[in-house]
């Protein structure tokens, strides 16, 4: 018997999410937002989703909230750097009552899935107390031990785990790029051993596995799913292969703005060019166009 | 960044004092070196990304008087960037993925909790808000209308909670100085305050506040007026916090010195401080 492969394709994956999910994403900021995949669960119409992103997410979890298909989010915040100080489509569903928010922030959101992935009911921390956190989020519960005040952060526990790496095997060793000296990772390794179902890793290319062997230092995720899909972070940044697309992140940022203002089109605008109106992830790189995404690259050559 | 833009800048800073006079840079530079001073040989320093001032305030601390202290900075990852990589040398002046030739280590988790390692995560935080209290505590959780419901979603409390409390030393920066920043009382508690901290049992507090148009320390955990920058007066200051600030008679904020000068020079070579970080009027949001 040989060793079994571990590929799918994105239609494959995505459909593994199911109304009312709690689904990890992948990513810290600009970098590395499983994006491809987002726009294949927003294209399935799947509703009421828990999104658990971060430590500090952005697009990523900001277009699923805006299309309609989160319901709560588990992230310490949402934000554009400079191009938005606050996400617009989370402000706004945030400031209509229309998602939950687990109040918290990156330590915090940290402990959750070690939580999850230690298997333990809780675990005791000291940022937090005095600040708002247990007030709006009643998961965080202040506890005394040993005379001195505590939060007590529950598990966290997504049903499937999205991430976006630069390489992968066949067999689902899913690593960075050898240049990603800039990434941070724990998020993708904290869900991944936080949840409680299929992990899978959108990649920029599949590799021999002895590539993999020969490097194992660099493997975040064992036993994922893969999907190789070239560009999978745009507009984000994937680290070692390419930075974020700034311009697309203002295009977008504006659209909601509008929205949030009142004007829906330019938001709806951006929803039919870039996930309605491309069935495969082929059909949104086009509409990018090439010459453009070679511009983003930063690996040496 | 667009000159309409670096035009509204300039007529902000413009607007800071009564006096005419400074510019974007100048000012800048000033809250460089106020932090720089603060801070000491040996310590680790953590701020957030995009703090440009900050990190000049790091780097120009390195030089003067701090040569073991250690930068923990969040990195700028974006190539191209829309604000010119302030604070950084010639040599690694324009491609931000060249940046991490500066790097020594690169932590993955955040374990914040131990003071006492050497890979602690930070001795001095530098954090700021969508509002400042009188007491010190901040929040970018968001901010409540007249009538108690939420009117603006701020973008999250990110990585300040846990850091703003544990760590040893807490200043609080903010490029702008407004009566929409400085309130009498956050809505929203993302950072605890000296009284707040008290209360839940936790020692100290903040030590300093440094904006635009001054730097504030805290009497009896309640902000004072320590110094005022030499482009503004006491009155503009009192007039912009929204809430009295307790003030005795106050010095003028010792504006850069030879060395400090020659410092920036070589930390900020462009002058592209001048492009960032500060919004004194607010103008922005």
């Amino acid at each position: 018997m040989s060793r079994a492969e571990r590929v799918a394709d994105l239609a494959e994956a995505a459909a593994l999410v199911r109304d009312g999910m709690t689904v990890g994403l992948s990513g810290f900021s600009y970098q590395n937002p499983p994006m491809a995949i987002v726009r294949a669960i927003i294209r399935r119409g799947v509703k009421n989703l828990t999104i658990v992103s971060g430590p500090t997410s952005g697009i990523e979890t900001d277009l699923l909230i805006g299309a309609g298909c989160a319901r709560r989010l588990v992230s310490a915040g949402v934000a554009f750097e400079r191009v938005a100080g606050i996400a617009p489509a989370f402000r706004r569903a945030a400031e209509r009552d229309e998602i939950t928010v687990w109040e918290c922030d990156e330590c915090i959101w940290h402990l959750a899935l070690k939580a999850a992935a230690w298997g333990v009911p809780g675990v005791l921390w000291r940022g937090g107390v005095g600040t708002s956190l247990p007030e709006l989020n009643p998961d965080l519960r202040e506890v005394t031990e040993d005379g001195r005040r505590y939060l007590r952060v529950p598990p966290v526990q997504p049903d499937i785990v999205f991430l976006h790496a630069a390489e992968a095997d066949a067999y689902g060793n899913a690593r960075a790029a050898r240049e990603a000296y800039l990434g941070r990772s724990f998020s993708e390794k904290a869900l991944a051993l936080a949840c409680r179902g299929p992990v899978v890793a959108t990649v920029e290319r599949i590799v021999p596995n002895h590539e993999v062997v020969e490097s194992p230092e660099r493997t975040l995720v064992r036993g994922a799913l893969v999907v190789e899909t070239p560009w999978g972070a745009h507009p984000g940044g994937a680290n070692g292969r390419y930075a974020p697309d700034l311009e697309h992140y203002r295009e977008y940022a504006a659209a909601g703005e509008d929205r949030r203002r009142g004007d829906p089109v330019p938001y709806q605008r951006y929803l039919e060019r870039h996930v309605y109106g491309t069935e495969a992830h082929e059909d949104y790189i086009r509409t990018i166009g090439v010459e453009r995404l070679d511009g983003l690259r930063t690996a040496r050559p | 960044m667009s000159v309409a833009r670096r035009q509204r800048g300039a007529e902000a800073a413009a607007r800071v004092g009564g006096r005419r006079t400074d510019d974007r840079l100048s000012v800048a530079q000033l809250l460089a070196c106020v932090v720089a001073r603060e801070l000491r040989d040996g310590e680790i320093v953590a701020f957030g990304l995009h703090a440009e001032i900050l990190l000049a305030a790091a780097l120009l601390a390195q030089r003067l008087h701090a040569p073991n202290l250690t930068i923990r900075h969040g990195l700028r990852v974006e190539r191209g960037a829309e604000i010119g990589p302030a604070a950084w040398t010639a040599e690694r002046s324009s491609r931000s993925h060249e940046l991490v030739e500066y790097l020594e280590a690169h932590d993955a988790v955040l374990d914040v909790a131990n003071p006492s390692s050497p890979m602690r995560f930070c001795d001095v935080f530098l954090v700021g808000g969508l509002q400042i209290d009188r007491e010190g505590s901040t929040n970018l959780i968001g901010i409540k209308s007249q009538d108690g419901r939420l009117a603006v979603r701020g973008p999250g409390s990110i990585g300040t909670t846990s850091i703003g409390t544990l760590a040893r030393h807490v200043i609080l920066f903010s490029g702008e100085h407004t009566t929409r920043r400085f309130v009498e009382r956050v809505d929203y508690v993302s950072v605890p305050g000296w009284k707040r901290r008290a209360a839940a049992g936790l020692e100290g507090g903040p030590d300093l506040c440094v904006t635009p148009l001054g730097v504030m320390d805290f009497d009896d955990g309640s902000m004072r007026l320590r110094s005022v920058h030499p482009h503004t007066t006491v009155d503009e200051v009192r007039r912009r916090t929204g809430f009295t600030l307790r003030a005795g008679p106050v010095p003028v904020t010792p504006p850069p010195t030879p060395p400090e000068r020659a410092a920036l020079e070589v930390v900020d070579p462009f002058g592209r401080l001048a492009g960032v970080d500060l919004w004194p009027d607010g103008g922005r949001q």
